[in-house]
């Protein structure tokens, strides 16, 4: 009697595979809808955010400037007016609001030079390079304290009174002379000669290396 | 005989296909903290809208104040009714679920750090992640004698007029010298980046 029925059950067997193998199909459909993630993995994210090493100091910056060190680009991404009305030297222009345009984008997305973002303090710059660094961009970084930690430092130093320490009086001789090479006078500077002229370095033109098209990889 | 054999190897097989789809539903992990925003939606938002808590809400009894400095400066003083989730720990467990709770029961939640500009940070994250119900208090925090002293802070302002400061260094040295300085002339850079070409559809079969 057993046999039987076994025999009889395995005469379905087929059906019976077939059967289970629609429904775990029909199970995929019911899976949870899983997006493709666009860059980097958010934990990855919140720990690039947390380190301050995407800070570069004004110090840093405006040095860079003054010896013409070519290997960076300055990014302001407040709007066009303040851009206009006040800008680092050779900074370019990209408001917050257009940052992943294509335009932007071939300034943004390549590995040849630093990019560093400032806006009046470090807050849309942030948000800036959370935005670009999410999207997996290389060499980001951000101007400490913006524009306002410019001013307070490269352009208007605060002069040391005579308690502090001589490291600071150095630092503020070199402040000194970096807002006069950005075009602040002081009345007692040294007027003649020997005053910085105007460096008359060629026009540099950069040209961003074109990335080699790859080849199409064949198929089979 | 034969044919047997056969269609024994065809059930194993089916068979053994079936449990190795079964073991995959059994082990599927939902992916965690995964964004819910793409750059593009984030960017249109933080542009467009504002999230920033009026600063008159500071004492208000139904929003929920989210710390986000570390314990130890949240223990030396922080917002009565605030609840600490450092910047460091918002993508934990505990965090995401309480976080989760307050977004559903409609609960206005705002984050402070010391300053906005760190609240910023986890604001952004969250935000991509889904908690498109937060803000920012803008609010700047600092301590007189172990007192928490909380001042209404502004973003993105530039006090100091930069160019009116350089023209009136000059005009005032005008005055006195006569003699121009000559301002260093920066040369300007030229930046050209090329476009990168999009890529060929690489070939298929």
């Amino acid at each position: 009697m057993d046999k039987k029925k076994t025999v009889k059950f395995l005469s379905y067997r087929y059906q019976i595979l077939a059967a289970t193998l629609i429904i775990l199909a029909a199970g995929l459909v019911l899976l949870p809808k899983y997006e493709k993630q666009e860059g980097i993995r958010s934990k990855q994210l919140l720990s690039h955010a947390i380190s301050p090493e995407r800070y570069i100091s004004t110090d840093d910056i405006s040095h860079k400037l003054i010896s013409q060190d070519p290997s960076f680009i300055l990014v302001d991404v407040r709007d066009e007016e303040s851009y206009n009305n006040y800008s680092l030297p050779n900074a370019i222009n990209i408001p917050l609001s257009k940052l992943l345009d294509e335009d932007s984008l071939t300034y943004l997305n390549q590995d040849q030079f630093d990019v560093v973002f400032y806006s009046n303090d470090t807050f849309h710059a942030d948000q800036a390079w959370m935005l670009c660094d999410r999207l997996g961009f290389k060499n980001l970084h951000v101007l400490q304290g913006g524009l306002n930690t410019w001013y307070s430092t490269i352009i208007n130093p605060s002069k040391p009174s005579e308690a502090m320490p001589e490291s600071d009086f150095k630092l503020y001789a070199t402040r000194k002379a970096a807002s006069m090479y950005f075009g602040v006078a002081y009345p007692d500077q040294n007027l003649g000669a020997e005053l910085p002229s105007a460096p008359s370095t060629p026009k540099k033109v950069i040209t961003v290396e074109k990335k080699k098209k790859r080849k199409a990889e064949g198929g089979c | 005989m034969k044919e047997l054999e056969k269609t024994k190897r065809i059930s194993i097989a089916a068979t053994l296909f079936i449990l190795a789809v079964l073991i995959g539903f059994l082990t599927y992990k939902r992916p965690k903290n995964t964004y819910a925003f793409n750059t593009k939606s984030t960017l249109e938002k933080i542009t467009s809208t504002d999230y920033f808590l009026p600063y008159s809400l500071i004492e208000n009894e139904d929003v929920a104040f989210i710390d986000i400095r570390n314990p130890y400066e949240y223990n030396k003083g922080h917002l009565e009714n605030a609840i600490n989730i450092p910047s460091v720990d918002i993508m934990s467990e505990a965090s995401q679920k309480l976080l989760q709770d307050l977004k559903k029961s409609n609960t206005p939640t705002s984050l402070y750090g010391s300053t906005p500009e760190e609240a910023n940070i986890p604001f952004l994250i969250l935000y991509q992640l889904g908690f498109d119900n937060l803000k920012i208090l803008p609010v700047e925090l600092s301590y007189s004698q172990n007192k928490l002293i909380t001042k209404e802070s502004k973003t993105e302002t530039l006090p100091h007029d930069i160019n009116g400061f350089i023209m009136d260094s000059q005009k005032h040295l005008d005055s006195s010298n006569t003699i121009v300085p000559p301002t260093a002339d920066v040369p300007k850079k030229v930046i050209t980046v090329e476009k990168k070409k999009k890529r060929k559809a690489e070939g298929g079969c």
